[in-house]
């Protein structure tokens, strides 16, 4: 088996079916996900809203395809790196042990799907999250996908969780809560090796920074992610400060989704 | 009121307890030992994360992702043995048992295709894992279950883990083999695997599960 495995060879049965996010955001479904292609669409994710519960059924579907990317990310992890010439024994067995997490949040994740009464590849799925975890740099690797996406996997679950609560569905909302409390662990972990891994090392924690900005900044695409009102996904600020997060760190991914929503508004 | 006689004597070992001092294995022989399981463990996590990219089948990816940590905390366990087996600098024990056993590991992880999900189920549980429950268990019931309870404890609690996983990837195995062919291809892969194994004498070199044969002497 090879190291580093791409992510257009990403196994999948006939069920699935793979786009570009160009291609994802042109779907007409997927205006569902962000509440809109454009930025006059975009509203917090509500069951009062005329489209909420589809919006609700599209975002569970793609928390479902991400979770199974985040499965292989962090298996290929355990995989792509030598122990003592590239990383720690102690960061693989993490890495081992968010695998078992992100199982459990396939099978919850695929079972809410149902639940919402959602069919196993009805919304479309993009390789971007599983991209992030093939990044050669172990450092690079984690604090793309740890903290900057697993970091937004806090903010949907958080928002789902929300959901299910006006909603009056008990059962989504507990599980929400389960994976969230999950979440913060992941995060924890990735704020955690870069500390850890970058000590002595000014320019390759730089480097992996900047490559989390990247992430972040891709997956604010019509800043859909804020702190507004009206942002369909709720930044949380609790929960990331749990994790690690400074204050500094939660002010500019909150900037930067303003940005990317004036951008589309204007 | 009536109270205990504090002063009747009572055997140190009640007389259900029939455990015994000597076992098979001095402290630097576990050490090695631990060394080699700790190394196969290592191996296998490590490619059952790689895997799971790999196979298309959804329960069989969940199940990996699942399997893999199994096995890592398994690494984990044996990794914070070595030091109280007289070992502080763990990795200098974290070795297969031979070149054999390298040999195994990396045809056991050849497999990359998605349409090879059977190989690699068959490589990891039809071999492997019945291996490595094989030699735990010698280890167990051989070792001194006073002097060494602490391994004993921790093959325990990995035993339990690989009965499952065993019985889970032998359920997927027979799930996915629907034809005569499928069946020659887990047959064949098998024996490959199973004559590496041979080879190495198990998963911590000859000897892993003992010798069951007895030493006739030569007649004059």
């Amino acid at each position: 088996m090879r190291k580093i495995f791409p992510a257009e060879e990403l196994a999948r049965d006939a069920r699935f079916i793979r786009q570009t996010n160009e291609q994802r955001m042109g779907d007409p479904r997927g205006a569902r996900i962000a509440g809109g292609n454009s930025g006059t669409k975009l509203a917090k994710l509500t069951p009062e809203l005329a489209n909420g519960p589809d919006r609700a059924r599209a975002l569970m579907h793609g928390i479902f395809v991400g979770e199974i990317q985040a499965l292989e990310g962090a298996g290929r992890t355990c995989w792509d790196f030598e122990v003592g010439e590239d990383v720690p024994l102690e960061l693989k067995l993490d890495m081992a042990r968010q695998c078992w997490d992100e199982a459990r949040h396939c099978e919850i994740s695929v079972a809410l799907a149902e639940h919402m009464g959602t069919e196993l590849g009805e919304f479309a799925e993009n390789g971007l999250l599983y991209e992030a975890a093939c990044n050669p740099d172990p450092v690079l690797r984690l604090t793309g996908v740890n903290r900057a996406l697993e970091g937004l996997a806090i903010d949907v679950f958080n928002t789902m969780k929300e959901f299910g609560n006006m909603a009056g569905d008990p059962v989504l909302e507990f599980c929400e809560d389960w994976m969230l409390a999950d979440e913060v662990t992941h995060v924890k972990m990735g704020s955690d090796w870069l500390r850890r891994l970058t000590e002595n090392d000014k320019e390759r924690l730089d480097k992996a920074l900047e490559f989390q900005k990247v992430v972040d900044k891709l997956f604010s695409f019509n800043g859909f992610r804020g702190e507004d009102d009206d942002s369909p996904i709720q930044l949380t600020r609790r929960f990331r400060e749990l994790a690690g997060f400074s204050d500094d760190e939660i002010d500019e991914i909150a900037d930067m989704s303003r940005e990317a929503k004036a951008e589309v508004t204007n | 009121m009536l109270m205990t006689e504090t002063k009747r004597p009572r055997e140190p070992f009640a007389p259900w307890d029939r455990r015994t001092l000597p076992g098979l294995f001095d402290v630097d022989e576990t050490a090695k030992r631990v060394g080699h399981y700790k190394w196969v463990e290592l191996k296998l996590f490590e490619a059952l994360g790689g895997w799971v990219a790999t196979v298309p089948e959804l329960d069989v990816k969940i199940r990996l992702g699942t399997h893999c940590y199994h096995h890592a905390w398994h690494a984990d366990l044996f990794d914070k043995r070595l030091p109280e087996l007289r070992e502080m600098k763990t990795d200098r024990l974290t070795l297969p048992a031979n070149d054999h056993m390298v040999a195994f590991i990396d045809a056991m992880t050849e497999p990359e295709d998605a349409a090879m999900t059977i190989e690699k189920l068959v490589g990891v549980y039809r071999v492997l894992i019945p291996h490595k429950i094989a030699a735990y268990t010698y280890h167990r019931n051989a070792t001194s279950e006073i002097t060494d309870m602490p391994t004993v404890r921790i093959l325990d609690f990995i035993l339990q883990d690989e009965f499952n996983d065993w019985r889970e990837g032998e359920m997927l195995i027979q799930s996915m083999i629907e034809s005569e062919e499928e069946l020659d291809r887990a047959m064949i892969h098998q024996t490959k695997l199973e004559k590496l194994m041979l080879a190495a004498g198990g998963i911590a070199g000859p000897g892993s599960i003992g010798d069951a044969y007895v030493e006739i002497p030569e007649e004059n």
